[in-house]
């Protein structure tokens, strides 16, 4: 998507991102190592770190919050160790979702309700542990005392607090 | 020795084989593996990192107070496990602890004080037990086999954070490796990602194919490799399984069988090949023929 000089700025954008972890895009100098060797490169649409730093800089948020490609990194964090800035790329995508999932919930990832629902991002209990003399699963799958605690542990936590019903919990 | 075996998500859900291959592997090499009970997912980056940070600590810090009250490291081969234990603990003990700790594990009873630590199965291998003792708890070699090997980039980078080889030039699973007796040779495309972990696959499979594809080619052409070590579960079945799809696509017409390195390692103990490594898209049996055929 090009970007549109014209579009509405939001000079808070910038601020935003910062305080959900992306304090060192203020140090990015668009040299473009990030894109460099970043394994979305052939993708229809790569994922650019240092452009993703431009959209925050000139605040235009209505274009950021279209923007996927935060979620399609690879978590490789090539970009992290080769940056010559130290502006923590990765860290800059980790907050870009995050600045997104406050905007629109619809980004927050289901896994994360998996994860209250069972501890885990899916069933970890094969039913060809036996047939391997596997010693059963000791995690939360399986300690439902622990699974609660667990539970009561997320229930702290603010994506839990304010997203409730994503997670089943009744108001009150 | 002991150590809090991690399971994470992936391994006992879809590859308890490779689980298997772990266990019995570090018992044959005198290491006691427990269980951590209560533990949990790491969590994923793709889970509360990218919504919350402070819950994605919480859950950190959660797994670490169980191994804390075991009195145990954890060893972890995942490599998505391993890369966000490691960033929880940089975080946590670089100034989030005791808040981590006031706002969400003193609520259920739980601390974590930060002395408990997590070390990636490879590191664990090469630098604690040591190639010497690995070498000496061998009935069969991988001698006469090429290998290529996908070291994880979760257990290179960031390297300041969890680094414990050469992020530029990593050998720690190529000398792993090499004490089963195996050749490793180097190809232009040796240190490139598998493309596996994250939304790459999700969001846009072509490209994370022929991403892979990439490598794969670069390998085949240059070394023909006998099969491919990984020391991660994302490389290992990303890389297996994609093959057989791009296959069926018509887009690669060989076949290169993947190996979690303690799948190897547990094959050259003598461990049963059909409980350490049952479970592959691509096949894999005429390698443990070939190892089985090298009694030491």
């Amino acid at each position: 998507m090009p970007i549109n000089l014209k579009e509405e700025r939001d000079p808070e954008l910038v601020k935003q991102i910062v305080e959900v972890g992306g304090e060192d895009l203020l140090k990015c100098y668009q040299c473009g190592t990030c894109i460099a060797d970043c394994p979305t490169g052939i993708a229809d649409e790569p994922l650019s770190v240092k452009r993703l730093i431009h959209i925050a800089k000139l605040g235009l948020a209505e274009v950021l919050i279209e923007d996927e490609s935060p979620w399609m990194c690879v978590t490789c964090t090539g970009c992290e160790e080769r940056c010559p800035r130290d502006a923590r790329p990765f860290e800059i995508v980790l907050a870009i979702r995050r600045w997104q999932c406050l905007e629109d919930e619809t980004y927050i990832p289901q896994t994360l309700t998996e994860i209250y629902e069972r501890g885990h991002t899916q069933n970890v209990v094969n039913p060809m542990r036996e047939e391997l003399d596997l010693p059963e699963i000791k995690t939360v799958a399986t300690r439902e005392d622990l699974l609660e605690k667990f539970r009561q542990l997320l229930r702290e936590t603010r994506v839990v607090k304010e997203h409730g019903y994503m997670f089943g919990i009744m108001e009150g | 020795m002991k150590v809090g075996l991690f399971l994470g998500c992936n391994m006992p859900a879809l590859r308890p084989d490779n689980e298997k291959a772990i266990r019995v592997s570090l018992e044959s090499l005198g290491v006691e593996v427990v269980d951590l009970e209560g533990a949990a997912c790491c969590p994923a980056y793709g889970t509360f990192w990218s919504a919350d940070e402070e819950a994605a600590l919480a859950v950190g810090a959660w797994n670490y107070s169980i191994a804390e009250k075991m009195g145990v490291d954890m060893v972890v081969q995942c490599g998505s496990c391993y890369s966000t234990l490691k960033m929880s603990r940089h975080k946590l003990i670089n100034g989030k602890l005791q808040e981590i700790n006031e706002k969400f594990l003193s609520k259920v009873g739980a601390k974590y004080e930060g002395k408990s630590d997590t070390k990636h199965i490879t590191d664990f291998l090469y630098n604690t037990i040591g190639v010497d003792k690995i070498k000496s708890s061998l009935k069969y070699s991988m001698k006469g086999l090429k290998a290529v090997v996908q070291v994880p980039c979760h257990t290179i980078r960031p390297s300041k954070i969890l680094g414990f080889d050469d992020p530029e030039n990593p050998q720690v699973l190529k000398e792993l490796t090499r004490a089963l007796g195996a050749e490793v040779p180097t190809f232009t495309r040796d240190k490139q990602c598998c493309g596996g972990a994250g939304g790459y696959a999700r969001n846009n499979r072509r490209a994370a194919l022929e991403f892979l594809k990439l490598k794969l080619d670069s390998m085949k052409e240059e070394v023909d490799p006998d099969c491919i070590v990984v020391s991660c579960i994302t490389c290992l079945m990303w890389m297996d399984e994609a093959q057989e799809e791009m296959r069926k696509l018509g887009m690669i017409d060989y076949s290169i069988p993947v190996f979690d390195y303690n799948q190897l390692l547990a094959i050259c103990q003598g461990h049963d090949p059909q409980k350490v490594a049952r479970i592959a898209a691509t096949p894999r049996d005429e390698v443990i023929v070939k190892i089985l055929e090298n009694k030491i």
